[in-house]
């Protein structure tokens, strides 16, 4: 089998990559283990509702609810909110990740992407040390694809970027190890997500409770794994369900253990090959949220692999254009929530409640991780020092709040 | 070559991939939707025993 590019993983990276390289007139296909697109959901399933303006999905078939805003709980119970009054009415959804998965991978076919299955990427295929196909497996049959570019979008498990010579081993203070129910029949109307942080309630993580209407919600826990040990997750998650006078009753329809690359992003680019979504690291560091970023790079690398098959070039200096796009796009973002991250593994519980304290009732005017991050940068300057060149922010306006 | 000390029990596995995306010497991979250790390459560090966010992965004590 030939094609111009293979992407191997059909998340979301995998399959805006491949819509958008098909919409530039490549030949494409994507190659998915699973049996079934986005199932099983490891996901939150949170989104920012700047996704409305990207043209990626149509309908609403995949949207569950609207959030009303954010609550993030200090771990002595004091409240920082981020309502949609506030941020002019633009909050996120909770979306259902199987529908969500499966819309995308519809865009892709329908522009003209071919998808395969049931078919584990097993190795890269070499030609004097160039990259020139991919070996596949699909039930009991072994074939191989050449291909001009290959695309790793295959989550945080990835290994095309260490077939290719990358390292994407994470270091285990860059994972957020997590546990999640899905929880109905549950009396607690709310349509605010919830984030619950604390040293002892999720060590270097936290706690979410994300509403998906009609009574369910997703309650989940990521925890560091520098600080966690076996099981701990869901020892954690099932200890602060059964200490919630609501959620203790509720009946669980999911469980899932789920791993979010919360590192810096790694090199994504190699002559003939890309890397996107997880498997490029493009989680956010502070809320672990992967969805947008994958979606963002998925439509540059698409739009490069088009470029590239138009010029037949496919070396590494071409497919650059690539990784200078979504650095411009969201690269200063994740470097700056990497950091803050860092920074904010370093405050106890006293501290954490000291900064939601002096934010409880702050105005937001957006509803986003900037804003937050800004908030306390203004009111605790000498704390997080390390993140003004970062904002932008200058002494005078630091001196004005 | 050193005995593998890690076990991993497929039977509590839920494949979130933790384990495969920290371990330093790629040992690790997805079969058939749970996690698959190359004994060979494992130097027995114990790093993915205490990520796995449901306790599959134990210190094999035979
Ligand atoms: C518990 C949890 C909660 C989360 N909550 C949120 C949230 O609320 N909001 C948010 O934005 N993000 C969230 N994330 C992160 C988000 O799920 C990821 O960032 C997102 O799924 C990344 O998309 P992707 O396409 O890169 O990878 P994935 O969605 O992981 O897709 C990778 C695909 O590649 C396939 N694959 C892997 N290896 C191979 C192979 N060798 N051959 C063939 N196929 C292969 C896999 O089967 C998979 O389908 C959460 C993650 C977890 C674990
Ligand atoms: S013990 Fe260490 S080397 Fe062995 S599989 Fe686990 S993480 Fe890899
Ligand atoms: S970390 Fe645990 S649940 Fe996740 S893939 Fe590894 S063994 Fe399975």
């Amino acid at each position: 089998m030939e094609y111009d590019a293979v992407v191997v993983g059909g998340g979301p990276a995998g399959s805006v990559t491949a819509r958008f390289a098909a919409e530039s007139g490549v030949k494409v296909i994507i190659l998915e283990r699973r049996t079934e697109i986005g199932v099983p959901v490891l996901c939150g399933e949170g989104i920012s509702q700047r996704v409305d303006k990207w043209n990626m999905l149509e309908g609403t078939r995949w949207i569950a609810s609207k959030m009303d805003g954010a609550k993030i709980f200090s771990p002595d119970g004091t409240m920082v909110s981020l309502s949609k009054e506030m941020a002019g009415n633009e909050t996120g959804y909770v979306v259902y990740r199987d529908i969500f998965d499966q819309e995308l991978a519809r865009r892709a076919a329908r522009s003209g992407a071919d998808i395969m299955l049931n078919t584990e990427v097993t190795g890269l295929i070499k030609t004097n040390g160039k990259i020139t196909g991919i070996k596949a497996r699909r039930f009991d049959e072994q074939f191989e694809i050449n291909a001009n570019i290959i695309v790793g979008a295959d989550g945080v498990e990835s290994k095309i970027g260490k077939w290719a010579g990358i390292n994407t081993v994470l270091k285990p203070y860059d994972l957020e190890t997590c546990a999640q129910y899905t929880l109905t029949n549950i009396d607690y109307n709310s349509n605010y997500c919830e984030f619950y942080i604390g040293k002892k309630l999720a060590p270097g993580g936290y706690i979410w409770i994300f509403p998906k209407g009609e009574n369910t919600f997703n309650v989940g826990i990521g925890v560091l794994a520098s600080l966690s040990d076996s099981s701990l997750p869901l020892k954690l998650l099932n200890k602060f369900i059964s200490n919630h006078n609501e959620l203790k009753n509720g009946k669980s329809i999911r469980l899932l253990a789920g791993a979010v690359p919360v590192a810096k992003p790694v090199e994504t680019v190699r002559d003939n090959l890309l890397l996107v979504g997880d498997a490029a690291r493009h989680a956010d560091s502070i809320t672990g949220g992967g969805l947008t970023t994958s979606l963002q790079g998925g439509k540059i690398a698409g739009e490069t692999i088009g470029k590239a098959v138009e010029s037949h070039r496919f070396d590494k200096e071409t497919l650059s254009i690539y990784e200078t796009k979504w650095k411009a796009v969201f690269g200063t973002k994740l470097i700056r929530d990497y950091i803050v991250k860092e920074i904010m593994l370093d405050f106890d519980d006293k501290t954490l409640n000291m900064l939601a304290d002096s934010l409880k009732d702050y105005k937001f005017e957006e509803f986003s991780t900037l804003s937050l991050v800004k908030a306390l940068v203004l009111k605790h300057p000498t704390l997080l020092m390390r993140l003004k060149p970062l904002l932008k922010l200058t002494d005078k306006s630091l001196k004005k709040a | 070559m050193v005995k593998p000390k890690i076990k991993i029990n497929i039977k509590i596995c839920l494949a979130c991939g933790g384990c495969i995306s920290i371990c330093p010497q790629d040992a690790l991979s997805m079969i058939s939707s749970k996690a698959y250790l190359e004994d060979e390459k494992c130097i027995n560090c114990g790093i993915c025993i205490k990520t796995c966010p449901i306790g599959a992965i134990k210190e094999d004590k035979k």
